[in-house]
């Protein structure tokens, strides 16, 4: 057995010492990156689609019916069976999907968390029937709410909205009560309480603004929800109707021509897929980053 | 124990009873009237009045509402407005469709998601291993199902004319043979009929499952990295125990109960899944049944798909409740 002769030998260099912890760092913020960096080119390009969309979204060319994608033509992901372009549909798409999954959400967001805040520092007959109502909702798949809504009340912008939204209340109502719970036993409540602190201000200035994080970790993740929801209530023919452009309705038109011009389901459904994951990379490398418990991981 | 289920059981009929609640009520706000829908613009008045007056739309509502609750607890949801017949009769019908892609996408998401999860978590240390398999959870969860259902079309059913395009095979005919003993008289009948409907059943059991094998994965990986950094690991480690027997013996079964909790989620999703996946591959079933009809304002047909999904949810959230106490003997009820 060899034996060490100083401890240059046993001791690794300290010059290898740093790779490691770039290496962490690349791991841990890569995803959040790249799911911020998708995100912000969709707010982009959902504020700017006027400028960037080559063509009309609704504009008709009876001499490019079904023309397929080539990259370098006028219509670089092809035409529609009306003749409209694909490329310049999807870019206005964007703005439906991005305007549905951040309204629905800050939607959800106003009820749910005043009402989930309230059920857990109050407690009593107000959580019991608050927590009620919301397990009676929670009876449906977002899905399957949102799509009961919307087919009631109709498929334009705004019902999407709040069909989504109610969908997603109750999400919202059972997290802010179980992080309102914890936070209510916290010395610095009973403190509040000792100075005269009425409910309403403990809930407002105390509970509220230590449960923020964690609400904002999951309220990233339901963005991709409510986009993902949108999706697929306009491509059951329940959304935002034609000719108006939406990723859904676009996927649900292509449908059709599947045999003979896939390039319209195909890239209306990556868009889709990408807006989702950007905010599905985002959610997680966000709960990753503040839950402690996975640290190091 | 029989306390607890009793109370979940009380907790449960509400629960129920409001869901359905806001079932009826929602559709009957619905714009358009079912008789125009079924009848055509070029109906007269008088005709109109009768469809009216037959299928109950002329009574207030709330007689309409004790009416539909009564009828609904007994699974008599009536009669479906554009098809005549039963609505509990055909729910009936189209349940073992439903019921068959749920079983199959959920053994495609069992046998990749549970290995693929745990997996990640046990070479969590190895970037070239887990990264990939996290992207593969990432893309599942990202990915529609019902384009991915259509890709696969694209790919498998025209390209390489592998699997049909539509339909689900004659499954009543299977159910039939089974039920009346032709199975055994004429068992090559029965499984070319067997292997018919699973034909039709593969791309969507396919789709289905991978989309909700991604949830699965990641749930598997995180119920292990929970049990991992358990004392109970550490000391069978500490005890010279190879790693096999530590994952196999101490990890995997105590795995079970977070996995467990799932499948109350599970459920919800996969049953939200053979809604628009059975509109993609144009499969008969609870989903397409529904969406065929809200699309035609069959408000019977519509409240009973709706009401049996619900009840589907609570009973299977009830059901994972109890087992619980069966897999984890420290769980008590109170």
């Amino acid at each position: 057995m060899a034996i060490a002769r100083d401890a240059s030998e046993i001791a690794p260099p300290i010059e290898q010492a740093p790779a490691r912890p770039t290496g962490r760092l690349l791991r841990r913020y890569a995803p959040i990156g790249i799911g911020i960096v998708l995100a912000v080119a969709m707010i982009v390009i959902a504020a700017a689609a006027p400028l960037i969309a080559p063509l009309s979204p609704s504009a008709q060319y009876s001499d490019a019916v079904l023309k397929g994608p080539g990259f370098m033509d006028r219509h670089a992901l092809g035409t529609d069976e009306f003749g409209r372009d694909i490329y310049s549909r999807i870019i206005w798409g964007t703005r439906i999907s991005l305007q549905v999954g951040l309204a629905s959400v800050i939607f959800g967001f106003a009820i749910g968390v005043p009402l989930g805040i309230l059920a857990g520092v109050q407690g009593g007959r107000c959580e019991t029937s608050i927590m009620r109502c919301a397990d009676m909702l929670m009876a449906f798949p977002t899905l399957l709410l949102a799509l009961i809504i919307v087919t009631a009340l109709g498929g334009t912008l705004v019902n999407e909205i709040i069909a989504i939204g109610i969908a997603l209340t109750p999400n919202f109502v059972r997290l802010a009560r179980s992080l309102a719970l914890q936070i209510r036993e916290q010395d610095y409540i009973m403190a509040a309480r000792s100075i005269g602190s009425s409910q309403l201000r403990v809930m407002a200035r105390h509970v509220f603004p230590n449960a923020l994080y964690a609400l904002v970790v999951v309220a990233t993740l339901y963005i991709a929800t409510a986009i993902r929801t949108e999706a697929s209530l306009s491509f059951l023919g329940l959304g935002i109707p034609p000719p108006t452009p939406s990723w859904g309705n676009i996927l649900s038109e292509g449908r059709q021509y599947i045999k003979c011009c896939p390039w319209i389901t195909t890239f209306s459904g990556v868009a889709i897929m990408m807006a989702v994951l950007a905010f599905n990379l985002m959610g997680d490398a966000l709960r990753d980053l503040l839950d402690p418990r996975l640290k190091g991981e | 124990m029989f306390k607890y289920v009793l109370r979940r059981l009380i907790v449960a009929i509400p629960m129920l009873l409001g869901a359905m609640s806001i079932v009826f009520f929602a559709m009957r706000i619905l714009p358009g009237d079912p008789c125009i829908a079924m009848m055509g613009d070029q109906a007269t008045t008088e005709a109109l009045a009768d469809c009216t007056k037959n299928l109950g739309l002329h009574r207030p509502l709330a007689v309409q509402y004790a009416d539909y609750i009564w009828r609904s607890v007994q699974f008599d949801f009536g009669k479906s407005l554009r098809q005549g017949y039963p609505v509990s009769e055909y729910i009936a019908r189209m349940f073992p469709h439903t019921l068959i892609l749920v079983l199959a996408a959920a053994v495609v998401a069992a046998l990749v998601g549970v290995p693929v999860g745990i997996l990640s978590a046990l070479k969590r240390r190895n970037p070239l291993i887990d990264y990939p398999l996290r992207i593969f959870a990432l893309l599942g969860l990202s990915m529609p199902v019902f384009w991915l259902g259509i890709l696969l079309l694209i790919f498998f059913s025209l390209r390489l004319d592998w699997f049909p395009l539509i339909g689900a095979g004659d499954l009543d005919g299977v159910i039939n043979m089974v039920k009346t003993g032709e199975m055994f008289q004429y068992p090559r009948d029965f499984f070319a009929a067997v292997l018919d409907v699973l034909h039709h059943l593969a791309l969507p059991a396919l789709a289905l499952g991978f989309t909700l094998a991604a949830t699965v994965s990641r749930l598997s990986r995180s119920a292990m990295l929970e049990v991992i950094s358990q004392d109970y690991i550490r000391t069978a480690r500490a005890k010279g125990q190879v790693e096999r027997a530590v994952v196999y013996k101490h990890a995997l079964r105590n795995m079970l109960v977070p996995l467990l909790t799932i499948i109350g989620l599970f459920v919800a999703i996969a049953l939200t899944g053979t809604v628009l996946t059975e509109t993609v591959f144009t499969r008969p079933g609870l989903g397409k049944m529904l969406v065929d009809a809200i699309g035609a304002r069959d408000y019977p047909l519509a409240q009973g798909a709706i009401t049996v999904f619900t009840m589907i949810i609570i009973v299977v959230n009830l059901v994972v409740d109890m087992l619980y106490a069966v897999v984890d003997p420290r769980i008590t009820y109170r």
